[in-house]
């Protein structure tokens, strides 16, 4: 029980913690990208496409699709999470030339972003392709899912433990090396970075497309690993916006993000667990379990406000302004 | 602003061309259908209706963005307008009297009010980020959605909806069409105008609009000027989230007549509207323009896919372009371009 609970948890944490780790590096460089869930939605539907073409198959049918079940070995998913990523960093281009080229404004152009993610995906995920009835295995062979919880544990799929490194690697970046500390001082203070001869612009337009990168990856793990793969419109289900208040939750340190991307993972998974306990009232079932991943950023960022120091010595000071030179 | 149009269109008939193939029909339908169907009155409601309701909610939005206050959460208020005020008329005893209507739509308003207030209190007082608290209500309002339609306001009819909906609002309380016996173009778009109309011109010539307009140009003004900056809060965020739950009490009434599940019930009027307070360049005049705009454009997008020659989200998309092509030109209108 508890190690499934521990292997669930972890599963949902992961799509949040690589998108919170390409948020985390764009709004430390003083770039505010509320486009998260229109990246993520938009890698989930490329990622699965490309999985989709590149599994081997017993009977193909049209556009990639399988007629006979198939399974997609392990070098079609690290592709089809990379052409994600590509396809994410590209998106967000867009992004990066309305906001730090012609400088529009920060929070319109990102959730501008996000309704054009989930509009286009739509678009494309129902009308153009005919993507269902695509059998995709998951990223561990089937026999192992079905043993004891023990092998469940370690037949977790890799990215799931990578993303737990990704954090405390961020930490080291920005807090090791010269390009982190650049990075931040960018973020801190754009005039002084850019008196200091940092090229401003730059160093924005390389964090956001990683955080395109990283986003799109997320949202293309949440469509091919989370589940058995699968496409549906809004399939990310506001985990770009979770992975958005985890930056906040976090204020913008690294291992608090950490801690809070598994504080969120174990609230998703307890839910469908607390749902099977018999003579719950119809109100815990239907409406307070299912609410709970978005009542507890409520709650969380509410506490977290309270101290409002901790906010300001940890927010990028230019968070969300734009540079003129 | 001509750039900005001249792109959109540009762009929007590329993505026509994109996912239809046959951009010029796909073009001329979108632009003439109410003239095209059938039926040209209920073209025109599924035009008129959205319109009014995008620019309702906009303007309310326009007056939170217009003070820095950043209220993104209408969906959210829309879906908790209509809950407040369907649960009102079950408190009272389900009356079927037309004499409930303004205590119909007057629950809605307190509704989105209640809703909002969740983030003002915490911005107001804690200064919490309320774009994120505004978004996580709208996913904790539409679950209340899915939660009442399916528990205890469930319809006690023997034969059950599929979805499963509530029961239906008394028939005197439904607006009813302007022009014919159907439910579209019905009443409540001259209602939601007069609205409209009413808070445009407290904001345009009272010292309530002078104040949000202070706050906007510069918040140390507005201090300096004795304009306390929570009660600014305050005011943004119940402006908004009432008019978004007028509007949603309005499309309960006129439109749906039942609260059902969340993907049945939100039109997603709530996202969209942001665009359109945005390329109304957050102006009462321009937003009244832009949601026009946009609400024939729903009609259209819905049209096209009926008459199969795309997916209706290409409104989405389209909305999407005119944004970044207003935002985007921005730029042009107050800087002169000089290539070097």
């Amino acid at each position: 029980m508890l190690i499934s609970i521990l292997v669930d948890l972890l599963n949902f944490a992961t799509p949040l913690l690589i998108a919170a780790t390409g948020i985390l590096i764009v709004e430390k460089s003083g770039v505010l990208n509320l486009g998260v869930e229109g990246l993520m939605i938009v890698g989930a539907l490329s990622g699965y496409m490309v999985a989709g073409q590149l599994h081997s198959c017993a009977a193909p049918s049209f556009a990639g699709g399988c007629l006979m079940g198939g399974i997609v070995p392990l070098w079609a998913y690290g592709t089809a999470l990379l052409a994600a990523g590509l396809v994410g960093a590209a998106f967000s281009c867009l992004f990066a030339l309305l906001v730090l080229i012609l400088r529009a404004n920060q929070i319109a152009t990102g959730l501008g972003l996000s309704i054009l993610g989930l509009s286009l995906t739509n678009a494309i995920g129902s009308g153009g392709y005919d993507l269902s009835g695509v059998p995709l295995a998951g990223l561990v062979p089937a026999e192992w899912i079905a043993a004891s919880d023990l092998r469940r544990l370690a037949a977790m799929n890799m990215l799931t433990f990578m993303s737990l490194a990704l954090l405390p690697l961020m930490l080291w970046f920005l807090s090791r090396t010269r390009a982190g500390l650049i990075l931040r001082a960018v973020g801190e203070n754009h005039g002084s970075a850019h008196t200091l001869g940092y090229p401003v612009r730059r160093l924005r337009f390389f964090a956001v497309l990683f955080g395109g990168f990283m986003c799109a990856v997320a949202g293309a793990y949440m469509a091919l690993a989370l589940n058995a793969p699968s496409w549906r419109e809004g399939i990310t289900n506001g985990f770009g916006w979770l992975a958005l208040a985890l930056i906040l939750f976090g204020t913008w340190r690294p291992l608090r993000v950490l801690l809070g991307g598994l504080l969120f993972g174990l609230t998703i998974s307890l839910g469908p667990r607390v749902q099977l306990i018999d003579g719950l009232p119809g109100w815990v079932d239907t409406l307070l379990l299912p609410g709970l991943p978005y009542i507890l950023p409520i709650i969380v960022l509410a506490l977290i406000s309270w101290d409002a120091n901790m906010i300001r010595r940890n927010q990028p000071g230019s968070l969300g302004q734009s540079f003129n030179t | 602003m001509a750039i900005a149009l001249g792109l959109t269109l540009t762009l929007s008939f590329l993505t026509l061309w994109a996912t239809t193939g046959k951009p010029l029909e796909a073009t001329w339908q979108l632009l003439t259908y109410p003239w095209q169907a059938a039926t040209p009155l209920t073209q025109w409601g599924k035009a008129l209706n959205p319109a009014m309701y995008l620019s309702l909610i906009a303007l309310g939005l326009s007056v939170s963005y217009r003070a820095n206050v950043w209220n993104i959460g209408a969906e959210g208020q829309f879906a908790m307008g209509a809950i407040v005020a369907f649960g009102a008329w079950l408190l009272f005893g389900s009356p079927t009297g037309a004499w409930f209507l303004p205590l119909l739509l007057l629950a809605g308003t307190l509704g989105g009010m209640m809703w909002a207030g969740i983030p003002a209190a915490l911005r107001a007082h804690l200064n919490t980020n309320e774009l994120l608290i505004g978004l996580m209500l709208v996913y904790i309002g539409a679950q209340f959605l899915f939660y009442l339609s399916n528990g205890p306001w469930e319809t006690a009819a023997a034969q059950k909806p599929v979805p499963t909906q509530t029961e239906e609002l008394a028939s005197a309380l439904r607006f009813t069409g302007i022009f014919d016996k159907g439910p579209k173009l019905h009443w409540g778009l001259p209602w939601g105008l007069l609205a409209y109309l009413g808070v445009s011109l407290v904001l345009g010539l009272t010292l309530l609009g002078y104040r949000l307009s202070v706050a906007q140009a510069s918040s140390r003004a507005a201090r300096f000027a004795g304009f306390n900056p929570k009660v600014t809060i305050w005011i943004a965020f119940m402006v908004s989230g009432g008019l978004a739950g007028l509007a949603g009490a309005i499309f309960l009434s006129g439109d749906v007549g039942v609260l059902v599940d969340q993907s049945n019930f939100l039109q997603n009027y709530g996202f969209a509207t942001i665009i359109v307070a945005f390329l109304g360049r957050l102006h009462p005049m321009g937003i009244l323009l832009a949601g026009l705009a946009l609400g024939y454009l729903d009609g259209g997008a819905s049209w096209l896919q009926a008459k199969r020659l795309g997916d209706d989200s290409i409104a989405g998309i389209i909305q999407a372009i005119a944004l970044f092509s207003t935002l985007g030109t921005a730029l042009v209108v107050t800087h002169k371009v000089r290539w070097r």
